[in-house]
Order: C-alpha cells, then sequence, then structure tokens
C-alpha cells in the first residue's frame, strides 16, 4: 500500500533540524558509547551470582540493584546493551542482505522472475512476523545468530519492497532511456545512479526497522525463545525479571527504560533523516 | 467491471498467498527438532521401540507429501483431524480459541479507530494544543513503547499493587494496550489528511457561510476520516496478529495466538496447521477488505 | 504378606509444615469445624494431557479428581488401599490378590465389579503403547476375577514395585465412550466427574454425587486451571485461585502469611549434576575429575537458592523419612561442603588443567543450573553453557557429545521409576546420561524381584553406592513441590505424588469454609 503523504515543508524544518536532531542522535552515539566501553565501564561481571543478595533494591555497592539471581543490573544493562545493539543492527543488516539482494537479483533477472521471487517475498511478508520468527529459532536454535537470521528473514521483505521501488522509479527516467538509445549498457548506468539512491531510502527503512528488530527480539525472548542466558540481552532482562516483579521492580524497570529510550531515539532519529534526505519523496509503505 | 476484474485478481492472488503460507508453516513445523512423541517421552519415560510404536500410531512416519496430502484432503471437506497432543478434536480446539482471538481483536480495533478519529478530529476541528500534542504523544507511544512492556507494567501497577484488576483472565488492560498501540499507528497520518481536508474549499465555504464547527465536522470531516482511517488501518489489523499473540501469552487468554504458540511448543502439527490456516484466510480477508476500501477511496489507486 | 486396613505411617519429614501423619481409610474425617457443603474449588497445579486416564504419561495432577486407582500412596511412599481395601502377596511374590471395595460406583450410576478391574488391566496391556505401567503390566501372565469382590494378577517374575504402580492403574468403566480406541469421556469412580475439557485452558469437574465415601464430596465442582504460562502465585494472591502449585520463593513468602496454607508434596523432586556416561570424552572419563567437580559444588548453597531454603540436602534420590532413606549413607557424604582445595589437588593428580579445557554442559531453561555453571567455573574450566527446551534438551543429551548437565526430576509412585533410568536399557536415560552398567543392572534387577521389604532396601542401596562410586550422577539435594492454599480451603493435604485425591487429604475431602 503507497500514500501520497505530502510532509509540510516550510522553513521551519530547516531550522528545527539542530536542536530536535540533535537529541536523539546524541543519545544513540551515547548509547554506542557504553556499548563499546562496558567492559570496562561494568562495575562487576555480568554472570557474576552473588546467592546471599538476591533481588536487592538499588545501592551504593549495586547503582541499579540485584536480579533473582544475585547478579549486578547495572552491568547487566551496560554489557546487554552490546548484545542488543547487535543483535538489532545484525538484524536489520542480514534483513538488507537478504532483502536487498533477494530483491536486486530479482530484478535484474527480468520482469517474469521479478513477479515470481516477489511473489514470495510478499508470502513472507504476508505471515505473521513474531509467528515466522519463532518457527524459525525453534529449528534453528537459540543464540545470537538464529535470531539474527530468523529476524534478517522475517524483515527482508521491507527492503526488498525499498529496493523494487527506487529501481522502478530510477529504471523509468530519462537518463536510462537515454543510455539505451546511445546504446550504452542500461544496467551499468542504474548502478551507477541507483546505489546513492538506495543507500538513503535502505538507510530510513534500516532506521525504521531497527528498533522493530530490538523489539521483536524481545517479544521472542520474552516468549522463552532468543538469547541465551549467558548472553543477556534488554529483551531477555525484561523476560527474566518479569517472574519477579512485585520483588524487584528495579529488574525489569531498568530494560524497559533502556529499550523505551533506544527505540523513541532511533525513530526521532530515522524521522530526521527522511526529512534530511528528501522531503517530499513518496514514503514507502510500511 | 475493470474494479471488479482487478479485485477478482487480487483475491485469488491473496489466496494462492493463504495457500503458500499454510504449505510454508506445515514444513517448517517438521523441520523444528523434535516431535509430540519426543515431548511425551520425556514425560512418560518412553522406551526407543515405545516411541517409535507411538509415532506409526499418530502417523508420523509417512512421507511429508502423504502426510500433507492427507490434512488437505480432510481439511478442505471441514474436517481437521484430532490432535496429536490431547486426542482431542482440532476443529472444537480452534473453534473455542476463534471467538477469543476475535473479540479481543475486533474490540482492541474498534477501540483503536474511536481513539484515532476521536483525538485526530478534535484536534483539527478545535486547534487546541492538548489534542495536537495528543496526537504526537499516541504517534509515539505506539513507536516507542513495545506492548508486552507495557504490559508487563500494567499488571504490576493494575493487578499487584492496585487490585483492580485480576491477574490473568480479564480482556480490559490487553484491549487497551492493543487498542491505543493501534490507534498510534494511524492517528498522525490520519490528523494530516484531515488537516489538508479542512483547509479544502468545501469547509472554508462552509465555515465562511457561518456553519457551526460541529455540523462541518459531522457533514465534511467525519466522512472523510472515516474511511481514511479504515483504508490506514490495514497495516492495523495485519499487526494485530502479532500484537494479539504476545498480550494473550501474558495474561493467559484462550485466544487463537497462545492455541498456536502451544502447539508449536508441543509440536501439535494438526493445531498449528489448523490454526495457522485460519489465521491465513483471516488475513486474506482483511487485506481483501483494505484494499477494496482504499481503491473505492482513492479510484486513482486502481491498476 | 498380607497388607491390609489402616497403615500406620509416622515420619515427619519437612521443615516447612507439619504432614498429617495418618492414612487409611476413614469414611469420616474429623473435622474441627462442620464442613460446609457447596462451592466451586479453583485449583492449578498441572496440566491434562489426555481425557484417556491409561495414556496419561508423565506427573499427573489432574486427573484423579475423577479417576481412582485400587491403591493409593502413602505418606512415607508405601502403599495404603483406595479402590481395594486390602490386597495379598504370595511368598514368593508373584500372585497379587486384590480385595475390592464394596459400594463403588462409575460416574453413570454402575457398580463396580471385579470384571471391571480386570478390563482395565486388559486394556492398558493391549492397548497402550508407552508409559512405566505399560512395562509393568506387560508382566502380568495373567488376570482373573475368582468373584465380583476379587481380582486375582499373577505375575511372570516376582515384581515388587507393582502395589504401588497399581495406583496409576485408574479403573474406568469399559462402558466409557471411545473405550476401545481413544477415550473421549472417562467415566471414573472419583469424587467428581470428567466435565467440559479445553486444553491447556480448563477442566469443569461435577460432583459425584454416589462417591463411595459417603457424604463426600462437600464441593460442587472442581475447577482445574490448566494453562501453564499463568503465573499462578500472583493469580492465588489476586484470590483468582484456591489452590495452586508456587515456586519455593514464593512459598516462603506465602508461609507467614496468615491468609494462606502452604503445604509440601510428601515425596520430593530431586537435583543432580549427570556426567556424560554413555560416551564420556576426556577428560571427563576420569573418576576424579568428576570428583573434582563435584568438590566445586557447594550444596548448601545451591539448595538455598533451588528450594529458597526449604530444600534437604542429600546423596540419595529420596527424602529422609521416606522408606528406602538411609542414614548411614547420608551421612557419610562427602560432598556437602565444597572443598577447592580438594578439587585442585585431584585435577592435578589426573593430569588435568582446567584452563584448557571447555565443559560443554547442557540444562533446561531455568536459573538453577547457571549457579553450578558458576560454581564449575571457579575451579577454573571455560563452560559452554547450552541452555535450552525440553525438547531441545532431550534431542541435544540424546547425542552423547556433552560433558555435564544439571537437572531435575519429579515425584514418583515408586522408586523403582528412579532406578528404571539408571539401567542400560531403561526408558528415556539421557538426563542422567546414559548409563549403561551391566553390575549395576543386575543389582536393580535383583531389587526389583526381591518381596521382602529390607532386603530390596539393602539391594537398592547397593545399586546407589555404586552409582555414588562412579560418579555417574551427584545428587545435589531435594525439594518437595510446595501446594498453597487459600485459608478458606479446607481438609485440603497434598499426596505423596501430585495426586490431589487420596487416602488422607485430597479435593474429596475438601470444602470452602466461606
Amino acid at each position: 500500500m503507497t500514500l501520497v503523504m505530502p510532509a509540510r515543508t516550510d522553513g521551519k524544518a530547516r531550522t528545527r533540524f539542530s536542536v530536535r536532531a540533535f537529541l536523539p542522535a546524541a543519545i544513540l552515539v551515547f548509547m554506542v558509547a557504553v556499548a563499546l566501553a562496558a567492559p570496562w565501564i561494568a562495575p562487576f561481571d555480568p554472570l557474576d551470582q552473588d546467592l546471599l543478595a538476591l533481588n536487592q533494591p538499588p545501592g551504593p555497592e549495586h547503582w541499579l540493584g540485584t536480579d533473582h539471581i544475585g547478579r549486578d543490573v547495572f552491568s547487566r544493562l551496560v554489557m546487554g546493551a552490546r548484545t542488543t545493539l547487535l543483535v538489532g543492527l545484525g538484524g536489520a543488516f542480514a534483513a538488507f542482505v537478504f532483502g536487498a539482494g533477494f530483491g536486486l537479483v530479482a530484478l535484474s533477472l527480468g520482469r517474469v522472475s521479478e513477479a515470481i521471487l516477489f511473489g514470495a517475498i510478499d508470502l513472507v511478508r504476508a505471515m505473521p512476523g513474531v509467528l515466522l520468527a519463532l518457527l524459525l529459532i525453534v529449528a534453528l536454535g537459540e543464540g545470537v545468530g538464529p535470531v539474527t537470521i530468523a529476524l534478517g528473514i522475517s524483515f527482508a521483505p521491507f527492503f526488498a519492497y525499498v529496493a523494487r521501488a527506487i529501481y522502478h522509479r530510477e529504471a523509468a527516467k530519462d537518463y536510462v532511456t537515454a543510455a539505451q538509445l546511445f546504446g550504452g549498457d542500461p544496467l551499468h548506468v542504474l548502478r551507477v545512479h541507483l546505489a546513492p539512491n538506495l543507500i538513503g531510502g535502505l538507510v530510513t527503512q534500516a532506521a525504521i526497522l531497527l528498533p522493530r528488530c530490538i523489539v521483536t527480539e524481545s517479544v521472542l525472548s520474552f516468549l522463552g525463545l532468543g538469547s541465551s542466558p549467558d548472553a543477556p540481552t534488554w529483551g531477555r532482562m525484561v523476560a527474566e525479571a518479569s517472574r519477579y516483579i512485585e520483588l524487584a521492580p528495579h529488574a525489569i524497570l531498568a530494560p524497559v527504560l533502556a529499550i523505551v529510550l533506544l527505540t523513541l531515539s532511533l525513530s526521532f532519529f530515522g524521522d530526521n533523516v527522511r526529512r534530511t534526505l528528501d522531503p517530499l519523496r513518496e514514503e514507502a509503505g510500511s | 467491471m475493470k474494479f471488479l476484474a482487478n479485485a477478482g485478481f487480487d483475491l485469488g492472488r491473496m489466496l494462492i498467498q493463504a495457500l503458500g503460507i499454510v504449505v510454508i508453516v506445515f514444513l517448517l513445523a517438521r523441520v523444528v527438532p523434535g516431535d509430540v512423541v519426543d515431548l511425551k517421552a520425556i514425560e512418560g519415560d518412553l522406551s526407543a521401540s515405545q516411541q517409535q510404536e507411538m509415532r506409526t500410531e499418530l502417523g508420523l512416519d509417512q512421507p511429508l507429501i502423504v502426510q500433507f496430502g492427507q490434512w488437505s484432503w480432510r481439511a478442505l471437506h471441514g474436517d481437521f483431524g484430532d490432535s496429536i497432543r490431547f486426542g482431542r478434536p482440532v476443529g472444537g480446539m480452534v473453534r473455542t480459541a476463534l471467538p477469543v482471538t476475535l473479540v479481543f481483536a475486533g474490540l482492541s480495533f474498534v477501540l483503536a479507530l474511536v481513539l484515532a478519529i476521536g483525538i485526530a478530529v478534535g484536534a483539527v476541528m478545535t486547534g487546541s494544543r492538548v489534542l495536537r500534542s495528543l496526537v504526537e504523544i499516541v504517534n509515539i507511544w505506539s513507536i516507542a513503547l513495545p506492548t508486552f512492556c507495557i504490559g508487563v507494567v500494567g499488571i504490576l501497577i493494575f493487578s499487584v499493587w492496585l487490585h483492580w484488576l485480576p491477574v490473568v483472565g480479564s480482556m480490559l488492560l490487553p484491549i487497551l494496550i492493543i487498542g491505543i498501540d493501534g490507534a498510534g499507528q494511524i492517528v498522525k497520518p490520519l490528523y494530516e489528511e484531515l488537516r489538508e481536508a479542512a483547509t479544502s474549499t468545501h469547509v472554508r465555504t462552509a465555515h465562511a457561510k457561518g456553519l457551526s464547527p460541529w455540523r462541518i465536522t459531522v457533514r465534511h470531516l467525519l466522512p472523510t476520516a472515516v474511511p481514511v482511517a479504515l483504508a490506514l488501518s490495514g497495516l492495523v489489523l495485519a499487526g494485530l496478529i502479532a500484537g494479539t499473540l504476545t498480550m494473550e501469552v501474558l495474561f493467559g487468554l484462550p485466544g487463537l495466538g497462545s492455541l498456536m504458540l502451544n502447539a508449536i511448543q508441543g509440536r501439535d502439527y494438526p493445531v498449528i496447521q489448523a490454526a495457522i490456516l485460519v489465521t491465513a484466510i483471516g488475513l486474506v480477508v482483511v487485506n481483501a477488505l483494505t484494499d477494496l476500501l482504499h481503491r473505492m477511496i482513492d479510484p486513482r489507486l486502481s491498476r | 504378606m498380607t497388607i491390609a486396613g489402616p497403615r500406620l505411617s509416622r515420619r515427619m519429614f519437612m521443615a516447612s509444615t507439619a504432614a498429617v501423619g495418618f492414612s487409611g481409610l476413614l469414611p469420616h474425617v474429623s473435622f474441627a469445624a462442620e464442613p460446609a457443603r457447596g462451592g466451586v474449588l479453583r485449583y492449578a497445579t498441572l496440566g491434562l494431557d489426555t481425557a484417556d486416564p491409561h495414556r496419561h504419561t508423565g506427573s499427573i495432577a489432574v486427573q484423579q479428581i475423577y479417576a481412582e486407582a485400587l491403591t493409593s500412596i502413602a505418606a512415607d511412599g508405601s502403599v495404603e488401599p483406595f479402590l481395594a481395601e486390602s490386597f495379598d502377596i504370595s511368598p514368593d511374590g508373584k500372585t497379587y490378590t486384590f480385595h475390592l471395595r464394596d459400594g463403588v460406583t462409575f460416574h453413570n450410576g454402575d457398580v463396580m465389579v471385579a470384571d471391571d478391574v480386570v478390563a482395565n488391566i486388559e486394556r492398558v496391556k493391549s492397548k497402550v503403547t508407552g508409559g512405566w505401567l505399560a512395562s509393568a503390566v506387560k508382566l502380568v501372565d495373567t488376570v482373573s476375577a475368582p468373584d465380583a469382590r476379587t481380582v486375582v494378577l499373577s505375575m511372570h517374575e516376582p515384581y515388587a514395585p507393582l502395589a504401588n504402580l497399581m495406583s496409576e492403574l485408574w479403573i474406568i468403566s469399559p462402558k466409557s465412550e471411545g473405550w476401545n480406541e481413544t477415550i473421549k469421556t472417562p467415566l471414573g469412580t472419583g469424587p467428581f466427574k470428567f466435565g467440559e475439557w479445553q486444553p491447556k485452558v480448563k477442566l469443569v469437574a461435577p460432583a459425584h454425587t454416589t462417591y463411595w465415601r459417603k457424604g463426600m464430596p462437600y464441593l460442587t465442582a472442581v475447577e482445574a486451571d490448566l494453562r501453564d504460562d499463568v503465573d499462578k502465585g500472583l493469580a492465588l494472591r489476586a484470590g483468582d485461585l484456591d489452590i495452586a502449585y508456587i515456586k519455593p520463593d514464593i512459598a516462603k513468602q506465602l508461609a507467614t502469611d496468615p491468609n494462606f496454607k502452604v503445604s509440601p508434596l510428601k515425596d520430593a523432586a530431586w537435583f543432580f549434576v549427570a556426567f556424560n556416561n554413555r560416551k564420556p570424552r576426556k577428560p571427563f572419563d576420569d573418576p576424579r575429575v568428576r570428583q573434582a567437580l563435584s568438590y566445586a559444588i557447594d550444596k548448601n548453597a545451591f539448595m538455598k537458592f533451588a528450594a529458597a531454603g526449604g530444600g534437604v540436602v542429600t546423596n540419595q534420590m529420596v527424602l529422609p523419612g521416606n522408606l528406602y532413606f538411609d542414614q548411614a549413607t547420608h551421612d557419610a557424604d562427602a560432598h556437602t561442603k565444597a572443598n577447592l582445595d580438594k578439587a585442585q589437588a585431584l585435577l592435578k593428580e589426573a593430569g588435568v588443567d582446567p584452563a584448557k579445557e571447555t565443559i560443554e554442559f547442557v540444562s533446561w531453561q531455568e536459573t538453577y543450573p547457571q549457579v553450578i555453571v558458576q560454581m564449575v567455573r571457579k575451579l577454573g574450566f571455560k563452560v559452554n553453557h547450552v541452555a535450552l527446551d525440553d525438547i531441545g534438551a532431550q534431542k541435544r543429551l540424546g547425542q552423547y557429545d556433552w560433558d555435564m548437565n544439571c537437572m531435575s526430576s519429579g515425584p514418583r509412585a515408586d522408586i523403582f521409576l528412579r532406578y528404571v533410568r539408571l539401567m542400560s536399557d531403561g526408558p528415556n536415560p539421557v538426563l542422567w546420561g546414559g548409563i549403561q552398567d551391566p553390575d549395576l543392572d543386575k543389582l536393580i534387577k535383583a531389587a526389583v524381584a526381591e518381596p521382602a521389604l529390607d532386603k530390596r532396601k539393602a539391594l537398592y542401596l547397593a545399586a546407589w553406592q555404586r552409582v555414588m562410586e562412579k560418579y555417574y550422577v551427584v545428587v545435589l539435594g531435594l525439594s518437595a513441590n510446595q501446594i498453597a492454599m487459600r485459608k478458606v480451603v479446607q481438609g485440603y493435604e497434598p499426596g505423596f505424588t501430585w495426586s490431589p485425591n487420596w487416602g488422607s487429604g485430597g479435593v474429596a475431602q475438601t470444602w470452602l469454609a466461606d
């Protein structure tokens, strides 16, 4: 479904850019920095269990308290940032590779194969996302790898559609016809001009998909699949802490807030990117 | 005429999609390691030969084509067979679970529409800053806050601390959560469409004529709002399926979502297949309806 | 040897609550107040897998509401009469004679006679594929009904566990719908009838008005909640349930709450560490390495965590107070405390450098195995902890490409059902590493065939000593599953296994005090 939604472009959009765009970007940069510096910031080993200090509230020793197995919540949050971002980025990247790759291959092989292969992509898209990811993970097993692949497959259609939309839009343009008339290879022309346009569209899509990947991974962890117990993601922390919600609300609030902050920043950031790149562009339906 | 032809063509394409989904799930479910006999073996300490006997009894050792053929043939006649885990007729299990999900999804959807239309129309009509902020807030809410997080926090607040709601079985909280989530997905585009419509010549003329804001709303805005909201809500409906699954698990609602999840965990193939068939058909119907609505609103889009 | 009438069993063994120690079948139990009639009991423990009682495998916690058997298990693990008011075992252990109770009716009003019992035994023998009972019943040569109240079983060889296992051979009316295939609506003898069943959701069981225990049941119906994703503790405290199975930490909380009563099952779940015994990989095939790993484990800390302080640390598969428990063996446990120095010394002696080894550690997706993983890491080993769901773990363990696990196993009607998993051709031995030890098999088989209790106990113990010497399996401790109920629930006492309906306490005798 494609809806033509002209955005409000007036002069104000430009000046708001500096303030509104700065905050989400700053938060994201901060989170990435925390994720990278995690092993040095975390005061405790995230797997270290202090069996005598279960479900402790935040205090001077454990800044965010401990969880039901005596592990330091702050350390897990900070190390969890790594795995969460890894799974999110990995999933989005896998979706890009599967989707754009598969889509472009389908497109370059001609109209017939395009119809067939995109029919298959439609099929994947029609399947309820969580369900597909669930089945794939049960089939592939637990852990960061299988989850990333499952997320990649589930979200690949979005990238495929964007690739196709841009491809067709470019392919209809004059310079391609001109190249054809002059005997040049239209594919070459497309590649040269396609790439920059693609990048723009795909980055936007990635910004939309990243939070969805992270949330889907959280849901999967919550349902009992997803990352392994030794590699905490924020979603897994929510899943494990949900059983002790009364005894240790801090243990569940910390990762929930972290997820919310991440998804908020990403969506604002994605919004801004979209506005900067092409404010009048048709939004590819998703 | 062309309209009907296009609609028919799309319906056909969607039915093939539904079939495709069923086949994929059939295969995926069997690729998944372990089957129902393994589960029973764990619980009941079955020996290897006993497991083999059970598999033959349940027909699990036949070639996949045969299994699929048998199942499809019976399904076409409305016979979904018996659950290999519980021995109960699958049709009955689906029939008990479906209304729960339909009620849940239906009420959430209605709530989403009412909220979205209410907020968007209100914001356009009154121009109040509160309502305009509400548009943004609800929109951001649905983007940033995962429904299961809200669900967990909601249980904490309303069931554990306040004791207002029972811990399991009550649909009130999940409907609210999914409803708000759905509203958030459509309220912003709806608001912008309406704002555009509000600046159109009809409305300006009506305003100039001195018609009350209420009459303008009812005669000009609402008729635009409702179809547009319905068209947008195709997205919401498709997302409802995933949303209801997590909510059903979290709140213990015995709907199609938990039926499917339990069936996947229990490797109960007949139940998985029947549930996914019903879901796929539901998706097809929903997609067909929304596309139809979409075409009726915007004839430009008819291919 | 005749076992008849009320049996007195007196041992109390769980710290949390005092188990009421009387057994035997008294038609009326005296209460402090007169039992009130009416009300619906909302009960949530485990699930229900099938409407055909004979086909139910695994832990059974719902079926006993509508289906009963000839015997039931008393609080100390011994057999007590139920639908049979007494039974005799011949001195050679091969012939069992059951004397049936008078006036037992099925849910359709028919009176239960010996032929019905025979039909049930025949059905299990011929129609049922899996489960503990099926293997036992296959050893039955002939079963006959010399008169309407007597059933005689003649075994191929002496089989000591039979009396206990009969507690799970449900007596269902052969007129039940689906008898020849899979029963759809079981007509049992239990205090409540099989009403409406929504798999994984609930079972509604209305009262059986002509139940054999006169005056009972007091309740109008029992509603069993079968959902397993639901937080039962939360629902119980919110008043949505009357009786629920709760986790140890919640049990600890509720034990001090005057609005609730917490009571354990009389048999316990046992936690253990098992090694890959079928295809052990170097260096974990060396008993010294296994011993070292055992010395790294602090059993007390583990049980404190896993059982929230309510468990028992021991080295045997049963609780103190059980018929087969041996105090001397328990006192001689070398591993009650961790001893890292000794562990390191053993590793040195075996020539193993832990830093160079990675242990493949398999478990379910629970938290308690993580405690063991951490303890093992302290020894210097690298551990790859693979946490899988039921089926995944089953498959992985069956591949025998792992080194160590940490798992648990629940209550059983007879101790043989625990030993059988340690045998070479036992059912589903993967949790215990797939032991294949002919000497161990011999000891266990001898115990099974021994009719005299004290000799049997000694044989089982000898078998267990061997398991300990070889470090096949290391027991960490036992923790009884806890059942919590609201204050208004009267007359309910959890049984030896998960049964909600047994001689000395259960739904038949339960009433609601409001």
